[in-house]
């Protein structure tokens, strides 16, 4: 069965009709931009930290099976399960087999990227475990049954009334509540008993260290603290580019992810798992899933580098115009189109496109990710696979034959009848009609610059040419 | 089980870049060197933490008395100050979650981030403590203060030996909802540091 | 040095007298200029929706028309970028690379390679916002990028600067893409257009009575906005204002 591709315009056109929500989201990115810049401005050493972080990661992944075997190593001596999956089909069975031999049947976790990627809560809800989101933006998106629509910020696209409904019918709170703060203390009233009687807990990881066979989890809510240190069993579930060489490597990514992601100097919580607490068990799950395949990629293979800040979204003038959801996607923004197609071409095929490749995203990414040049390569990818709309791919033809014969380009650009009869009228129109719907076109003008220079230059030139 | 471990492997043998080009390069230690009390008071305060006020004759149990004067439970996780409750008393995470202020005493703080570290070690085992507790107090020594994140992770040999390490910055926060910052999200609802020289 | 003259294809049918300014400012600067009359696209369009090798005639015919200048100079930021950074849909041979070498925008060329001091002949007495092409700015590099807290610099306002009775208005997001985006302002056509409407908000707001730019692709979206927003706001290429246009 054929796929459709994800319809970006369309959800984005509809995200900017709702004016107060779209104004809102739009200022509250671009908050968390500037605040990006003047943690910038603190720091002289700042392009020099992007310099070196994307130098480790590229090292790291060079040398990635290494990497991963001596943290695997290493784990297991510090009393660490560990467990590798090739895709989500394998994670969740193995995550569903660990919480079975412990007869878990709730399930806290803290926010993770491949959790989503996996469809985990999906896998494992049929099966009688009740999974909770415990990072409050997280949890209000599974409330409300949506995926999260930014990596760092799940909910930024709601405004209070929303989050006040979504309590309300869950939690029986004030329908009307207006303030954050009382709806953030509801939801901690609501979270406590979960995670008190919470069977086992679940993290991501944010950075993994080969060294020490550690893993490093970053939030500002103290949730995935709660969650791996509150029951007796911590699974994490992280993705295999995750790995850092050194310990000390990790100074370089403390101080670029937070000032990247939120403009605050660290998160509030920056934890290091070495091993299982005293008796409790800890397993870490080792999740492949396409990346290993897309380190082959010698274009995109850099992607992987990408230490999950958002930065570029927050900077993104399209994402924040249409907000993550519109991407259809687990990653969303400029990030998202770069990885979404190497899990799906067919269905991410439009998000290259969502994107005017105006390269803010790669100036800000900690790790300098070349995101906007990889848009564009993925273009010709997906042109090449055919994966482009047959209008856009004849109209490109057309034109492209057109330009290169000046005799009838001119003709075209002289004469709209000339340039009907070489662009098919429902081809031109149907495609270039859009224009019009929300700009004006521009003006018509009595010359072009093409006939004032035969008029003007080369009529006076032939004079000149004459009277010598 | 293996199986899929050694296909991945294989996988990224055959897909990975020329490691050759691509050289580890040496360990950064960068940026500001000031691990003065000043710099961390200042990093401290904006993530949301606090100094705990000490006034002319307080000692540490008057000073938690003012600040925190509806508390009742009050946990100690350190052998100089007595509290309500010893840690050690406190069998399981479901009963941690009665403290409405937990004292610890942390080995050292980054002056770059204001941030103080606790392991297992200051925790004695009961690690969920730290963040189940209402209000947390750490106590802490100037001299223990390290410049920022690169000589933290280089100079303190806690990253390589405890089972869990966590580098608190200030209270729990979030801002998840329109963008409103509120501390004393899930965690603790404040943090607060107690000069012990 | 013999100069080709490239105008763009929007600029030809659209804006001539941006091109006529960018001709006579150049002569005025005592250059020997030639428009090769042959010419037609550079083949970004097609490039940038991927299409890539639906742009190959067209890079032939830039070749072609343009290989025997010493340098190629364009109204565009954008175009000069294709034909810089990815002009590769045919054969890189000598004619490729020396045509890809000495492709200039006008800005640059003017600031760079002319180094020109003054323009006694401009004045302009208004109040202008600069808009940077994404293309100029993060591909050119014609001014200091934001997200880099580099050191400012715009070469595009030191040429301005020169022109008697101007003044800059501050919009709050000076780098923000206006959404034209080549065929992404029709594909997308109702991000393009918000970001469009936006961006001359940003600038009417901070007391802009002209936006002023180095490329007019992005001004044609931002005119259409402007119009249909109803903003008081008008446009003007920044070799017509170099030229010695008033208004």
């Amino acid at each position: 069965m054929k796929v459709k591709p994800v319809n970006h315009a369309k959800a984005a056109e509809a995200f900017i009709e709702d004016t107060a929500h779209m104004d809102f989201h739009d200022e509250r990115l671009w908050d968390l931009r500037q605040k990006r810049d003047q943690q910038m401005h603190i720091l002289p050493e700042w392009q020099e930290l992007r310099t070196r972080a994307s130098a480790i990661k590229e090292h790291t992944l060079a040398n990635l099976p290494e990497y991963l075997e001596q943290f695997e190593a290493n784990a297991k001596k510090n009393g660490i399960h560990v467990h590798w999956a090739a895709d989500g089909a394998e994670h969740n069975r193995i995550v569903g087999e660990i919480l079975e031999k412990h007869g878990a049947k709730s399930l806290i976790k803290s926010k993770s990227m491949v959790t989503e990627e996996c469809c985990m809560r999906e896998y494992l809800e049929p099966r009688g475990v009740v999974v909770t989101e415990t990072d409050l933006g997280e949890r209000i998106q599974q409330l409300d049954n949506q995926m999260p629509s930014h990596i760092v910020v799940p909910a930024v696209h709601k405004l209070i009334p929303d989050v006040a409904k979504i309590f309300a019918e869950h939690y029986h709170t004030d329908p009307n509540d207006s303030s954050a703060q009382s709806l953030a203390w509801q939801q901690r009233l609501a979270a406590r008993p979960v995670i008190l009687s919470a069977d086992a807990g679940m993290t991501g990881g944010n950075f993994v260290v080969a060294e020490t066979g550690s893993f490093v989890v970053c939030t500002n809510e103290g949730n995935a603290d709660l969650s791996a240190t509150v029951p007796g069993l911590h699974i994490a579930t992280i993705g295999i580019e995750r790995l850092v060489p050194r310990m000390a490597d990790m100074g370089v990514f403390i101080r670029l992810l937070s000032r990247s992601a939120l403009g605050s100097p660290i998160t509030q919580y920056t934890t290091h798992f070495r091993g299982p607490q005293k008796g409790s068990e800890m397993h870490v799950v080792l999740v492949d899933n396409g990346r290993s395949h897309r380190l082959g990629m010698e274009d995109f293979w850099t992607s992987l580098k990408c230490i999950r800040c958002g930065a570029c979204m927050n900077t993104c003038p399209v994402y924040r115009r249409s907000g993550g959801l519109s991407y259809g996607a687990v990653y969303s923004g400029p990030i998202g189109a770069i990885i979404d197609p190497t899990f799906n071409e067919r269905k991410y095929s439009t998000l290259p496109f969502a994107s005017t490749m105006n390269g803010s995203c790669t100036n800000v990414c900690p790790v300098k990710i070349n995101i906007h040049e990889q848009l564009y390569k993925w273009r010709r990818v997906l042109a090449e696979h055919h994966e482009l709309p047959f209008v856009k791919r004849e109209v490109m033809h057309m034109a492209g034959k057109l330009m290169g014969q000046p005799t009838l380009y001119r003709a075209a650009i002289n004469s709209t009848e000339v340039a009907l009869s070489t662009m098919p009228r429902f081809v031109l129109y149907n495609w270039l009609n859009p224009w019009g719907k929300h700009r004006e076109l521009p003006h018509p003008v009595k010359q072009t610059f093409h006939s004032w220079y035969k008029q003007n230059r080369l009529k006076n030139k032939k004079k000149e040419g004459e009277s010598a | 089980m293996s199986t899929s471990r050694d296909a991945i492997l294989t996988r990224l043998r055959d897909n990975r870049p020329d490691p050759k080009a691509h050289p580890l390069p040496p360990v950064a230690r960068l940026g500001d060197m000031d691990n003065g009390q000043a710099r961390f008071e200042n990093s401290l305060q904006i993530l949301g933490g606090q100094v705990l006020e000490r006034q002319e004759g307080d000692t540490l149990a008057t000073a938690i008395a003012r600040r925190f004067p509806d508390s009742k439970v009050i946990c100690s996780a350190v052998p100089d100050f007595a509290g309500t409750i010893r840690i050690e008393e406190l069998g399981t995470p479901q009963q941690a979650a009665s403290v409405d202020v937990l004292v610890v005493r942390s080995p050292f703080g980054i002056a770059e981030m204001g941030s103080i570290y606790l392991s297992e070690v200051q925790l004695h085992d009961l690690n969920s403590a730290a963040h189940l507790t209402q209000h947390i107090v750490v106590i802490l020594s100037a001299k223990n203060l390290t410049a920022n994140m690169h000589t933290a992770y280089m100079d303190r040999p806690e990253f390589h030996t405890a089972n869990y390490g966590v580098l608190m910055s200030g209270p729990s926060a979030t801002a998840d909802i329109q963008g409103v910052l509120i501390r004393g999200a899930q965690g603790v609802r404040t943090l607060s540091v107690w000069w012990e020289d | 040095m013999k100069i080709g003259l490239f105008i763009p294809c929007y600029i030809d049918a659209f804006y001539p007298n941006a091109g006529i300014a960018t001709l006579e400012l150049l002569e005025k600067l005592g250059q020997d200029v030639e428009y090769p009359m042959n010419q037609t696209c550079c083949g970004q369009p097609m490039a940038n929706s991927g299409c890539n090798k639906d742009a190959a005639a067209a890079e032939a015919l830039f070749v072609k028309n343009f290989a025997r200048y010493d340098a190629i100079v364009m109204p565009s930021g954008s175009c000069t970028h294709h034909v810089r950074d990815n002009f590769d849909a045919i054969d890189q041979t000598d004619d490729v690379r020396h045509v890809r070498e000495n492709t200039f925008e006008l800005v640059e060329f003017l600031h760079d390679v002319l180094k020109v001091q003054d323009f006694p002949w401009a004045e302009f007495p208004h109040k202008v916002g600069l808009h940077n092409s994404c293309g100029t700015l993060r591909a050119l590099r014609t001014a200091s990028m934001s997200e880099l807290g580099e050191p400012f610099f715009s070469k595009p306002m030191d040429l301005l600067g020169k022109v008697k009775g101007i003044s800059f208005a501050t919009p709050k997001r000076p780098d923000e893409c206006c959404g034209f985006g080549g065929t992404f302002s029709v594909t997308e056509e109702a991000v393009s257009a918000k970001m469009g409407t936006d961006k001359v908000m940003d600038h009417h707001n901070a007391g802009a009575e002209y936006i002023v730019s180095a490329d007019t692709s992005c001004m044609m979206h931002q005119q259409g906005c402007a119009e249909r927003a109803g903003v008081p706001i008008r446009f003007i290429h920044i070799a017509e204002i170099l030229n010695g246009a008033r208004e």
